[in-house]
């Protein structure tokens, strides 16, 4: 079972996350979009939304340091494991509260709020909803339960998930990790899983290049 | 000098009687699908009112086109940054319901309903819904000053004080055809993040990317006039699209072909690109018109037409500069005016000003008023087309009484009290253009694509469809 879900499925999931993100790109890009409906219902988006979006960049960022950066990096930077704890702390609880708050807020907003909002809610994005509901709560959940810090994912996830990145996945890392993050991490496939068919890819359209270009735009036909 | 073609529309406002067969014959070619239901490309509005969507002319509301900060010409809605802090939630977007919310009845009621003591109504459902509604508001609620409450509310008014009360003896009124004016400056395509808007370069069309609109909707509020659609069934911006397929075949656009009035006028103009900036950064708002008028270029200089050879511009667009009705109803006679200057945008779609019927308060024995005696005051006039500068407008009205004291003088032998500022020739250019054009004197539209010739069009034909011709 274990070889399965952190032996193969990851690799199911991220070329799917990446072949089909490819492939919406190039062959249907007219549907590719942020899917807005501010225009539908603006009030309750004030604050949900950049809540939202705000928590989860720093969940973002907070992940890339944790998973992508071996601990004897850090540990060399003169960062002992109970500080990094407390740093990582620090920035994951506001960031858990901004991202599950935000995200509690918009789906009141689009399963309880303004009629309107049906019109932009498809069936995959119902089932978009409850996946990242569940990977955020898991996600939130494992950080509450896991501040006494107890349990050290960089010494069993984020190696595991390197190995992962460099084909050579070692399984025997999972195996005492405590069930509520090896959830997270069957949530996280299956949102990656999930990626290219829905709302999400417009993570992928950030607009830094608007920061460069000229004004005003001519085109030949 | 950076010669440019822009295909131009003047509208004479004086003939416009507000009948909407613009808007409908848009809609039904355009906009009549789901998720484009409340958008109206081409409207029309009866002014004084808050028009469509509500209170557009506020800028202060809405943050649209330009303005000049320490001298720079910015977005009036922030910089770059500011906007990119504005991607989950813009706080100038209108919603729905600044439009209205659009709606079908139900008309299946009046042939199945079981038989009753009353008459079987067919009440209202929602577009968007599907659910039973109650109709609050319309895209033409206000026509003709219906809603009277709404017209008070008339933006233009404000600035115009308090001399003109709008009360019945001397209520006026105007139309105003409204549609994307594909400006020279489009603050539209200046606020897009995704760079997906973009003015075409052959005939200066403005146009929406389906393909590269990924929804941040900074366009919808960025434009002044209001003419960026989101379509909420798709996703993406949508916006008048000056009928460009109709462009390409020589053929002006299907508001102005429909027109019953025949008060629509399209051809094209030459501009230099290099002044556009400086136009647009006018110091002076009621000096934007004038700085306009300089960067339109004279289609009969030939040190303009060696420039504008050698942006590749061919030559029956050339030939059709020359012979176009908007170049002489808006550089040569300046009786055209652009709306709302001041948003320097330098918008391409201009307005006669409309002549209006004189005041009970100087009810006298005349034929002609003069300008300062017509129901329409000058200064609102002035808001709407010149920044607010009255002498400008003024100017356009006396040409424009000139031409029908003229033509009058003409029928009965009644000499001219004053002196003309024209020669006479050109008051029967005028009385021809505005008066009795055909369709050909009315439009004139260059066929085909820049440096692509019919025959090679015609090999295309059926290869790969006609949206990309030699381009997939």
């Amino acid at each position: 079972m274990n070889e399965f879900l952190y032996g193969v499925l990851p690799y199911i999931a991220l070329t799917i996350f990446v072949g089909g993100t490819i492939v919406r790109y190039t062959v249907f890009e007219r549907n590719w979009t942020t899917k807005s409906s501010e225009f539908l219902s603006k009030h309750d988006l004030k604050w949900a939304g950049p809540i939202f979006h705000i928590g989860l960049l720093m969940a973002f960022g907070g992940h890339c340091i944790g998973i992508l950066v071996p601990k004897f990096v850090t540990e060399a930077a003169g960062t002992d494991e109970h500080m990094y704890h407390m740093i990582s702390l620090a920035g994951g609880l506001p960031a858990a509260v901004l991202f599950l708050g935000g995200f509690l807020w918009l789906m009141k907003r689009r399963f309880a709020g303004s009629d309107r909002m049906a019109v932009n809610t498809s069936s995959m994005d119902k089932v978009l909803y409850l996946v990242l509901f569940l990977t955020i709560l898991s996600g939130t959940i494992g950080t509450l339960s896991n501040i006494p810090g107890s349990f050290d994912y960089r010494e069993s996830i984020s190696p595991w998930f390197r190995s992962v990145l460099m084909l050579q996945p070692d399984i025997t890392l999972m195996e005492h990790v405590p069930p509520v993050f090896q959830f997270h991490m069957l949530m996280w496939m299956m949102t990656a899983i999930l990626f290219p068919f829905t709302r999400l890819v417009h993570c992928l359209s950030f607009p830094f290049e608007y920061l460069f270009r000229s004004n005003i735009i001519y085109r030949k036909k | 000098m950076k010669i440019k073609a822009q295909i131009s529309m003047v509208m004479n406002l004086d003939k416009c009687i507000g009948c909407h067969t613009c808007s409908i014959t848009c809609k039904n070619v355009w906009t009549n699908r789901q998720g484009a239901e409340y958008m109206y490309f081409n409207n029309v509005e009866t002014k004084p009112g808050i028009g469509y969507p509500k209170h557009w002319e506020n800028q202060e509301k809405w943050k649209g086109g330009w303005e000049l900060k320490n001298g720079e010409l910015r977005l009036r809605s922030g910089s770059r940054v500011e906007r990119l802090a504005k991607l989950f939630y813009h706080p100038d977007q209108p919603e729905m319901d600044d439009y209205y919310e659009p709606w079908t009845y139900d008309y299946e009621t009046l042939i199945n309903t079981k038989r009753k003591n009353h008459q079987p109504v067919a009440r209202p459902r929602s577009l968007i819904t599907q659910k039973r509604m109650e109709i609050q508001w319309g895209p033409n609620w206000e026509d003709d000053l219906a809603d009277g409450q709404s017209a008070r509310q008339d933006y233009n008014l404000q600035n115009i004080g308090n001399d003109i009360a709008m009360e019945f003896h001397d209520l006026f009124m105007k139309y105003l055809p409204r549609l994307c004016n594909h400006c020279l400056n489009p603050a539209c395509v200046a606020a897009c993040p995704s760079g997906a808007i973009y003015k075409r370069d052959e005939d200066g069309v403005v146009l929406v990317s389906q393909d590269g609109c990924r929804g941040w909707r900074h366009c919808v509020p960025a434009c002044p006039y209001k003419k960026v659609y989101f379509n909420w069934k798709t996703n993406k911006a949508e916006k008048c699209i000056f009928c460009f397929p109709r462009l390409e075949s020589g053929l002006p656009t299907v508001c102005s072909d429909t027109c019953v009035g025949r008060l629509r006028y399209m051809g094209v103009l030459l501009y230099d690109m290099d002044k556009v900036k400086a136009a647009a950064s006018t110091k002076n708002k009621e000096e934007i018109y004038t700085s306009v008028l300089g960067i339109i270029q004279d289609p009969h200089d030939p040190e303009v037409l060696a420039a504008a050879r050698k942006e590749g511009i061919p030559e029956n667009w050339l030939k059709a500069a020359q012979e176009s009705p908007v170049y002489r109803m808006i550089k040569e006679w300046q009786i055209a005016l652009p709306l709302h200057p001041e948003y320097r945008t330098l918008p391409m779609v201009w307005y006669v000003p409309p002549l209006s019927p004189i005041t009970r308060r100087v009810e006298a024995n005349v034929y002609l008023p003069s300008i300062e005696e017509m129901r329409i005051p000058l200064s609102y006039l002035a808001e709407l087309f010149a920044a607010g500068n009255v002498t400008v407008v003024a100017k356009v009205l006396q040409r424009l009484l000139d031409m029908r004291v003229f033509m009058r003088s003409r029928e009965t032998g009644e000499p001219l009290s004053r002196g003309l500022e024209y020669p006479e020739e050109t008051y029967l250019a005028m009385y021809r253009l505005l008066g009795i054009a055909k369709y050909k004197e009315r439009f004139n539209i260059p066929a085909g694509l820049q440096g692509k010739t019919h025959e090679k069009l015609r090999e295309l034909q059926g290869s790969c469809g006609y949206n990309c011709p030699g381009g997939c």
